[in-house]
This record gives structure tokens, sequence and C-alpha cells, in this order.
């Protein structure tokens, strides 16, 4: 794929997010920390800068571009004032999505009350360590997670398992999930 | 291709630049100088005159003598700091259409970006000579903290000088990029950007061939001329005491002592001591005067003590609004001649606990990166162009094709992306007097945000969106900046109506407003006709 249609793809798909919180316009974890942020959005300037784009677009691509990057802009400084902590990040924070795929991370925060610990490595885009169709199930456990239904995302995981017994992510998130069950 | 300018455009002197594969090449005046000073004369024999022939008539009439314009372009002549700048200058400004500033020379009237589309005009053509090429495109220089007005009214004097101005940038940025292009590393450093007339300090994350402002903060009115004001008044007391005669009321007196204390002023940059005398004062009674004086370094630091106590409270100011410690700063850069004042840089290195970094020219580094960026936006941009080059070169060698080569082609360089900051909050008024913030200071441009508003009384068909810019809290201790009407709305309940606000800052700083009824769908868009920006004289 040429820069010209990365960078007309990367513009339409955020103008499509209008009102999206700006973890989701940078695409990161909404957990991740003033580091990410950082990080993904000099990625987005390096890809998207309306300057880098002058004479290869045309008027109407240019503004859509800018626009795109105008609100990425307003999202980093949104994470930026909120002074989020600079911490590192596990897993799928700053990779791009799957396509199609809105990266919805195990949220770090506290869910009903209860801190769900997050594991230290390396950073691992969940896409890449598993099956496509394990994949399904562990976004579905990202969703049951997020609404703090804890059992639906032991559920899910364990279909994602059924599918890709392969998987070490799959199995740490169980563990992970599990220990969070048990607790009282 | 085309050859695009790069224009340090100055409250006292202006720079102009092109890169080229090697560095950049600074455009030179008649005498084969660098440094242009940004003067325009009219003198009684006809014609304009500009830059250093120019200066010459200074003493002659100063009266005619149009400097430091940058200190009005696009501000409204109404408020504090243009009265601030009037008492420095000798010739007549008034107030014209929208409230912008107007000079009077004569029986002419000229608009401040006319004054400095003379300066703009006079760089274009003496880069036309050195380069044997037209030369249409260019990147201007204003300072961090410049407002819209201001922005907008550099671009008309660009406009008026017969450029196409693809793009503002911001001083301290300009700074840092002629420092950090081609250097591929990640640091953090520090603008301090103390100049004629201008002053602000800004902190960025150098990223390889990313240039990010995390903060600027600045004191628009406060300068060398500041510093040289303060000397002048000094000499003046001493005229008044030795020679009984108080220069004051006298423009031409004035501005020969304002002269001689920028002398001491630079003097006593490199020496602890200055002596002598300033001879030439057309005394009133027709006598020539001459002045003498003595002062010494530690004399003149007590003169300036408090505004360059003023630099370091702002210098404190933005490492609070970065979010970092001084001790994360691995590079001060110094621009600005008032930057080679030993006070200023003993100071500047208590607080960051380094050396500043005194190998860079305050004077052209400016200049240098805005021919970068004007490389850069035209697509002609070579590796080799930053004052990073020669570390470029050396780490060049582990790259295969270094080895055994014994010339390199010249390797198109990756093109450097500027994230610059919006200079200040912006926000519009609400019921109840006060203000809702659209966007902060400091926050990176090019940046749009929207907002939903509504309706405060039954059946409004209309509503009126004043902008503002300034932290407070209440509307009217903000600058106003223009006011936009959305008109023909359909007649609801309070409270009913979606009134969508858009504010949106394009890479120039400069701001657009968008306003839309959401229930409606009917859209309304106005350019925000911004007070003391420059508007066609009727």
């Amino acid at each position: 794929m040429s820069a010209r249609t990365d960078v007309l793809l990367w513009a339409q798909r955020v103008v499509a997010r209008k009102a999206a919180a700006p973890y989701m316009i940078l695409e990161i974890a909404a957990s991740a920390g003033l580091d990410v942020a950082q990080e993904a959005f000099h990625k987005i300037a390096r890809l998207a800068h309306p300057d880098l784009h002058r004479t290869a677009l045309n008027a109407d691509e240019l503004e859509l571009v800018t626009t795109a990057y105008a609100r990425a802009a307003a999202a980093y400084h949104a994470i930026r004032s909120q002074r989020v902590p600079t911490t590192r990040v596990p897993a799928m924070s700053e990779q791009r999505p799957a396509a199609g795929a809105p990266t919805i991370p195990i949220p770090s925060s506290p869910i009903s009350g209860k801190a769900v610990p997050v594991p230290d490595g390396p950073v691992i885009n969940p896409a890449h360590a598993m099956t496509a169709k394990a994949l399904l199930y562990y976004r579905k456990a990202e969703l049951a997670l997020r609404r703090g239904e804890l059992t639906g995302a032991l559920l899910q995981l364990k279909m994602a398992i059924a599918t890709d017994p392969q998987s070490q992510l799959l199995r740490s998130a169980l563990a992970q999930v599990e220990t969070e069950v048990k607790k009282p | 291709m085309a050859v695009a300018l790069g224009i340090d455009l100055g409250t006292t002197n202006s720079v102009a630049a092109i890169a080229t594969p090697t560095g950049v090449e600074f455009i030179l005046g008649a005498r084969g100088e660098r440094v242009h000073p940004s003067v325009v004369a009219f003198p009684m024999s006809g014609g304009v005159v500009v830059g250093t022939d120019a200066k010459r008539y200074r003493l002659s009439e100063p009266q005619h003598v149009i400097h430091s314009a940058k200190r009005f372009i696009g501000q409204n002549t109404r408020g504090p700091l243009v009265q601030l700048a009037l008492t420095g200058v000798r010739y007549n400004v008034v107030e014209g259409a929208n409230q912008q500033p107007i000079v009077v020379v004569r029986d002419r009237k000229m608009t401040m970006p006319e004054i400095s589309s003379h300066v703009l005009l006079h760089l274009k053509r003496a880069a036309e000579r050195q380069l044997g090429t037209q030369i249409k495109d260019a990147v201007i220089t204003v300072p961090a903290n410049f407002t819209d007005g201001q922005r907008q009214a550099t671009k008309e004097a660009g406009r008026l000088a017969g450029l196409d101005v693809m793009r503002l940038i911001n001083e301290p940025t300009a700074a840092a990029l002629a420092y950090g292009f081609g250097r591929e590393r990640d640091q953090i450093i520090a603008v301090f950007d103390f100049g004629g007339g201008t002053f602000d300090v800004s902190i960025l994350r150098i990223h390889g061939e990313i240039f990010e402002v995390l903060a600027s903060e600045g004191d628009f009115f406060l300068g060398g001329d500041d510093l040289d004001r303060a000397l002048a008044e000094n000499l003046a007391a001493e005229c008044n005491r030795t020679l009984a005669v108080d220069p004051r009321p006298h423009p031409a007196l004035m501005m020969k002592l304002m002269m001689g204390a920028e002398a001491i002023k630079i003097h006593l940059s490199d020496n602890e001591a200055a002596e002598g005398e300033i001879d030439g004062l057309d005394l009133p009674g027709g006598a020539v005067g001459k002045l003498p004086f003595s002062l010494t370094r530690g004399q003149f630091e007590e003169i300036v003590a408090g505004y360059v106590q003023r630099t370091m409270d702002v210098t404190r100011q933005v490492f609070a609004a970065a979010d970092i410690d001084p001790s994360m700063v691995s590079d001060v850069l110094c621009v600005g001649g008032s930057t080679r004042i030993p006070m200023v840089r003993q100071q500047l290195a208590e607080i960051f606990g380094r050396e500043p970094n005194v190998t860079i020219n305050p004077d052209e580094v400016v200049a240098h990166g805005a021919a970068i960026q004007a490389g850069s936006l035209t697509g002609n941009l070579a590796s080799g162009t930053g004052m990073g080059a020669r570390d470029a070169v050396a780490t060049g060698g582990h790259s295969p094709l270094a080895r055994g080569a014994v010339t390199l082609p010249e390797i198109v360089a990756k093109r450097p992306v500027l994230l610059d900051v919006n200079p200040a909050t912006l926000a519009i008024h609400t019921a109840g007097g006060f203000t809702e913030r659209l966007l902060d200071k400091n926050a990176p441009i090019p940046i749009e945000r929207t907002r939903v508003f509504t309706t405060s009384r039954d059946n409004q068909t209309r509503v009126e969106i004043d902008c503002c810019r300034g932290e407070q809290r209440r509307y009217t201790e903000n600058e106003p900046l223009g006011t936009l009407l959305l008109e023909g709305l359909p007649p609801r309940p309070r409270g009913e109506l979606k009134i969508e606000v858009q504010f949106r800052v394009d890479a120039d700083g400069i701001l657009h407003v968008r306003a839309s009824d959401q229930t409606s769908g009917k859209q309304q868009e106005a350019h925000l006709q911004v007070l003391g920006a420059p508007v066609a004289e009727p």
C-alpha cells in the first residue's frame, strides 16, 4: 500500500470516529500512559502531519487529513492534560489494531472497585498472539471485562483457548481473570 | 525546482536564508551583511529606504524612520501593549479601521503590514539578486506568543511583498530545527529567545525528525530595546546633570542616547567597563554638545536587573507548563542578541544547572531553521542542511553504503515534522459572563475541537458567539477576538437547540471558528474578524 493510501485510510478512520474517546482516536489502550500516547501521536505525526502532504494530496484530501490530524492532536492533548502518570503499559498498546477490530484493552483501572493486575512484560499485539478465530472470543472477553462481567469474560477466554490451545497470551489472561474471580 | 526563502522578520533586525544541499546560504545586503535592520525610512528627499541605509536617517529625521513595526503589527491600537510601545517610538501612530494601528508619515498613511512588507520585499529582492532566480515562496518566523491578529498581519505583509507565505513558524521552533535537524537523537532542549523586542522560552522534545514543543511561555513586551531604553533614561538623567538639558522632550536627542546606550550595552558584553563620550548631540538652542559617560558592567547589570529577572521568572513557569524538571534539559539554546549579555547567561546556567549552548549564532539560528522548513515544504531538502550535519556524517560510517564508498550521493533527508503549540487559551462567552474553554494554551497545532452549546431563552432565533483569548474565567478579563453570528434558527424552547461550535487552529497558529445548528442542519461558517487584524482602509 502506498503512503498516500495509508494516510487517507487512517484519516477516514479517525474522522468516522468523531465522538470517540481520545485513546480510541490515538488507537491505544484506555489504560495507556502518557509515554505511550506520545509515541502514538509522534507516529501519527510522521504519517499524517499536513505539512508532509502539501504537494502530494489534492485540496479535498488534504482537508480530510488535516481534520483527522487536528482531531488526533486534540485527543493527544486531552490525554496529556489529564496528567496521566507515565507507566509501562503491557499488551496491545502501541500497535495498530487489526483491520475492523478496534483495540479494547483489558483495563488496568479498577473495575467495580477492584483493581485488575496487569502483567509486566514486552508489548504484545493480541492479533499476533493467537488465531483469528480465538481473537474474536478474546475481543468479546475484553468487552465483558469492560462491563465488569468477570464470569462472562472467563467463558469467552475459555472458548478462545478451545480454538487456540497454543496461545500463551490467552492462558495468562485466563489466569489473571481466574485470580480476580476467586477474590472475595 | 522552486526556491523558498526562510525569513526571520525581527523587531530590530531581519535575516533571510535558503536551504542548500550542504547547509544554508544567507542573503547578503549591499555591503555583504547578513543581518538587515528592520527599518523603513521615508526621507524628505523622497522614496523608500530599507535596511542598513534606512538607519542613517534615524538622526536627521527620526519621525520619518519606522522601526519596531513588529511591536504594533496585528495589534489592537487600544490594547495596553500598543500604548506602551508608543512611548518607545518617535513616529506618529493613529487608530485606523478595525482598531488597527496606522503609521502616518507626512501626508501618507500606512498599515503595519505595509511597513513590514517593505522589509520583506527588500529581502526578497536581495535574494533574487544573489541567487539569480525569481522567489515566490517563503516561510516567515514569528514569536511563539504572537496572537491571531499578529499572525494574520504578518501573512498579509508577506502577501503585500509578493510572497506566498507557505507557513508561519514559531521562532524557538525554528531555532530548535536548525540545531537538531539531521541529528536523529531523542532529547529535551530549551530555547531561550531574548531578541530585540520580544522574549519567550520554550521546551522542546526532539525525537528523530519530530520537533515537539512541550510548552512555550513569553513576555511579548520585553526585549533588548527595553534594556537600551533603561540605559538611555540613565544617560538622559546624566545629560540633565552635566549639560543642564533634559533630552526627554527631544526625539532626535533621545534617539541619539538610545543608539549610544545600545553601543554601550554591546561593549559591556565583552568588557568589564565602558568609558567615552557621546558626541554630536544637537542641543536645543543650536549648540552641539557631548556627553561623557563611564559605566562598569556591574552598574549596567543593576540598571537592567529587573528585566533580566522577568525572563528568569518566565523560564521557571515554563518548566511547570511542560511538566519537566530542569535537569531533564540536555541543552539550552540561546537565541537573540540579548542572550550575549553575560548576566543573562550566568542566570540561565544557575537555573538549568548547565552552561547554555554558545556555539550557535543567536542572530542567525532562527532564519537557518526557517530555511530548513522552507526547503522541506517545497520538497528539496538534503540531510546536510542542519547544524548537526557534521555529527550525522560521523555516524554515517555505520551505514553499509558509507563503507568503502568514496563519495555518497546526496541522500534526501527525512522531512522534519514540527509539532508547534497554540499560544493562548481560546474560549467563548457563555451565559453569566463566564467563558467556556475550547482550546488550551500549549496544545499541539493544527488542532480542532467541537463543543455543543444550546440556547438560553425560548424561541431564540440567533446566537452571538463571542470568542476570546486568555486564561481568565470571566469573559471581560480576557482579550476579545471577535464575534460570530448564527441567525435564522428555528424557534424552539430554550435548551432544545444544539449549536455545534468548532474551533480549529491551523498550522500557522491562526484560529478558524465554525458554528452550526444541529437541529435544522443549517450551517453557517464565518471567518472571525480579529480586532486589530489588517483590513482595507475605507
